[in-house]
């Protein structure tokens, strides 16, 4: 098979900018799982109910998807506290299989209200200023694939100064790493929990903005992010949010590459065949939990 | 060292399971031999015996596995491939599908288990395995469906111009997967398999070895739903990857949860209830609403598990202990 080198090299420029946006989408997990231990299994599904939002601000105000986030992520940090105060803080602590149950059962409420809402029809924004695809030599990129790369890795980075650089980043760390010896410093548990998922379900309706601006919102998109995201955050460990970028690139790059080499339907494919040869891969101790 | 020993069943629990099968033997009498309704009715066995096959894994072995319509899709396949490609008796494609899905849970299940990977990251694991077998039979068979040759009634093909024959054998194999869900829960197995759901590391310590008893509940789970896959292609009379649908999957395990952790009759109530519940309103709602019960399925686990949660089993258990006093096993 002869494979031209330009159709490679579009297809990995492809991969990085898919992967930063992954990094992004699998942000919000992989701040609620370091920090409040918990394993939310919907987390995929905000990403879709971000979408349907982006749609809605996007329709009725007129405006390109990335200016709603001034709108949608505003809501989603209050709905992230709302449902952190309704469903998770019940659920803190309790064994695995419970918390993956109650997150299952939020994941099918996201996930069928949309569609009793919406129906099975994707629904994409009216307008994006970003659809203007970029030809350079024989290679051709999307520029809004470029925009959203760029601004994942820009919010990719400033939540990482967030998180080492301010009190309050040293605050969360603190509480993700020890909870009683973080109580007793005298940081408000409660306050740091509530804050991290309303963050964590924020980032969620940035990464929807960015995403609505190539594709469009459909009810069954969640899986596939939610799974995406766990895989990354099983392949970044708990390292912060260095490890998110790196294994959203990994995973960015194999997918690209093997939707352009092997099949374009078998996306999926390629993502959960790393993930499983990975996490069989990894020694034990990185994937125990405390 | 015998694991499971098939003694001689005590009266009530052979009375339990005559109980169960009479009524299911009768329900078609009720229905009025009505083709929609027995093919619903077929639908509601079928989901309760994947449950109740799940519960082996699920249940016992405390493994939230997400992978049932692998193992069902994979035996469902090969024996309607077979069937379909080379004229071979489901007979024959019924139990090579279940030896095939034994083998994927081997070849799934061993170095998942030998690396230690379990609660979320099994789950994870699982969930993805529906997408990548339904990936590869996706790139092999395509999109499109493939038909099983019609019969107007052949015993040797299972292929009937109507639903009964196929219910009654659905109505057989849940008796069966209930007296092997009895027969493991008071055999050395069950136990072994409740000291690994209750504490893995205090099991090991006793002596257990968890990652083998483990494998054999997978592999008791995936040979019944192998085995099953045969009927229910027959059932829907085609061969898709749609069969792999990580949807019910999750469905199933909503069920085994709700229906409670190990209990059989919960198992079993959860399922004819909910998936009857199901049918219902895709029948009457399904048009306007789609995916509305599911919405109750997410409503009613969220509840369950917030408002009892120390154990999702325990509300049908104290809700059943108040009517009745004994259950199965």
């Amino acid at each position: 098979m002869v494979v031209e080198p330009a159709l490679v090299v579009e297809s990995l420029i492809n991969g990085v900018l898919n992967g930063l946006l992954y990094a992004l989408v699998a942000l919000g997990l992989a701040l609620i799982f370091g920090v409040m231990d918990i394993i939310n299994f919907a987390h995929g599904d905000f990403v879709m109910l971000g979408t349907y939002f982006t749609y809605i601000v996007a329709t009725a105000l007129l405006v390109d998807p990335t200016l709603t986030v001034f709108i949608t992520v505003p809501l989603f940090f209050l709905l992230g506290i709302a449902i952190y105060r309704a469903v998770i803080q019940p659920i803190l602590g309790s064994e695995p299989l419970i918390q993956i149950a109650v997150t299952v059962g939020l994941l099918m409420i996201l996930r069928n209200t949309a569609l009793a809402i919406f129906h099975a029809e994707p629904r994409g924004v009216p307008f994006t200023v970003f659809n203007i695809p970029l030809h350079i030599g024989p290679i051709t990129i999307v520029l809004s694939r470029v925009v959203a790369g760029v601004i994942s890795l820009a919010l990719l980075f400033t939540m990482h100064l967030l998180l080492t650089r301010t009190t309050w980043g040293i605050t969360v760390r603190a509480t993700a790493d020890d909870r009683e010896a973080a109580q007793l410093m005298g940081i408000n548990i409660r306050k740091v929990y509530a804050v991290t998922f309303g963050l964590g379900i924020a980032l969620t309706a940035i990464a929807a903005s960015l995403i609505m601006t190539f594709s469009r919102a459909d009810p069954y998109v969640g899986l596939l992010y939610g799974l995406l995201s766990w895989v990354i955050v099983a392949m970044g460990g708990l390292g912060g949010v260095i490890g998110v970028l790196y294994s959203g690139l990994i995973l960015g790059i194999i997918e690209s590459l093997g939707m352009t080499l092997i099949s374009a339907g078998a996306r999926e494919l390629f993502l959960y065949l790393t993930f499983l040869i990975i996490i069989w891969l990894r020694p034990r101790g990185l994937f125990a939990r405390r | 060292m015998v694991l499971v020993r098939v003694k001689a069943l005590d009266r009530k629990t052979i009375t339990q399971l005559l109980v169960v099968l009479i009524i299911f033997s009768l329900l078609p009498f009720v229905l009025g031999f009505n083709t929609y309704y027995i093919y619903l009715a077929a639908q509601v066995v079928l989901t309760a015996i994947m449950a109740l096959a799940w519960n082996i894994i699920g249940g016992y072995a405390g493994q939230l596995d997400l992978a049932a319509t692998a193992y069902l899709g994979i035996g469902g396949a090969i024996s309607g491939l077979l069937l379909a490609f080379y004229k071979i008796t489901p007979w024959i494609g019924m139990p090579l599908g279940a030896l095939a899905a034994i083998g994927l849970a081997v070849m799934v299940g061993y170095p998942t288990f030998r690396f230690g990977i379990k609660e979320v990251w099994y789950a994870l694991l699982t969930a993805s395995l529906v997408v990548i077998i339904q990936r590869i039979f996706w790139l092999i068979y395509g999109s499109t469906e493939i038909y099983l040759p019609y019969f107007e009634w052949s015993w040797y093909y299972l292929r009937f111009g109507r639903y009964e024959p196929l219910y009654y054998m659905l109505v057989v194999m849940l008796v069966f997967v209930l007296w092997l869900n009895i027969v493991i829960k008071r055999s050395k197995l069950g136990y072994y398999l409740a000291a690994i759901r209750e504490d893995e590391l205090a099991a090991e310590a006793l002596g257990i070895d968890v990652r083998r008893y483990k494998l054999y509940a997978l592999m008791i789970y995936a040979g019944i739903l192998g085995f099953v896959g045969g009927i229910y292609v027959s059932l829907t009379s085609i061969v898709t990857y749609r069969m792999f649908n990580p949807w019910l999957a999750i469905v199933i395990a909503v069920i085994g949860l709700v229906g409670g952790l190990g209990s059989i009759t919960g198992v079993l109530t959860a399922a004819v209830i909910l998936r009857s519940i199901e049918e219902y309103l895709r029948g009457t709602l399904g048009a306007t609403i789609p995916g509305l019960y599911l919405l109750i399925y997410g409503l009613l686990i969220v509840l369950v598990g917030v408002l009892k949660p120390e154990g999702l089993g325990g509300l049908i258990e104290s809700i059943r202990r108040r009517f009745r006093g004994g259950s199965y096993g």
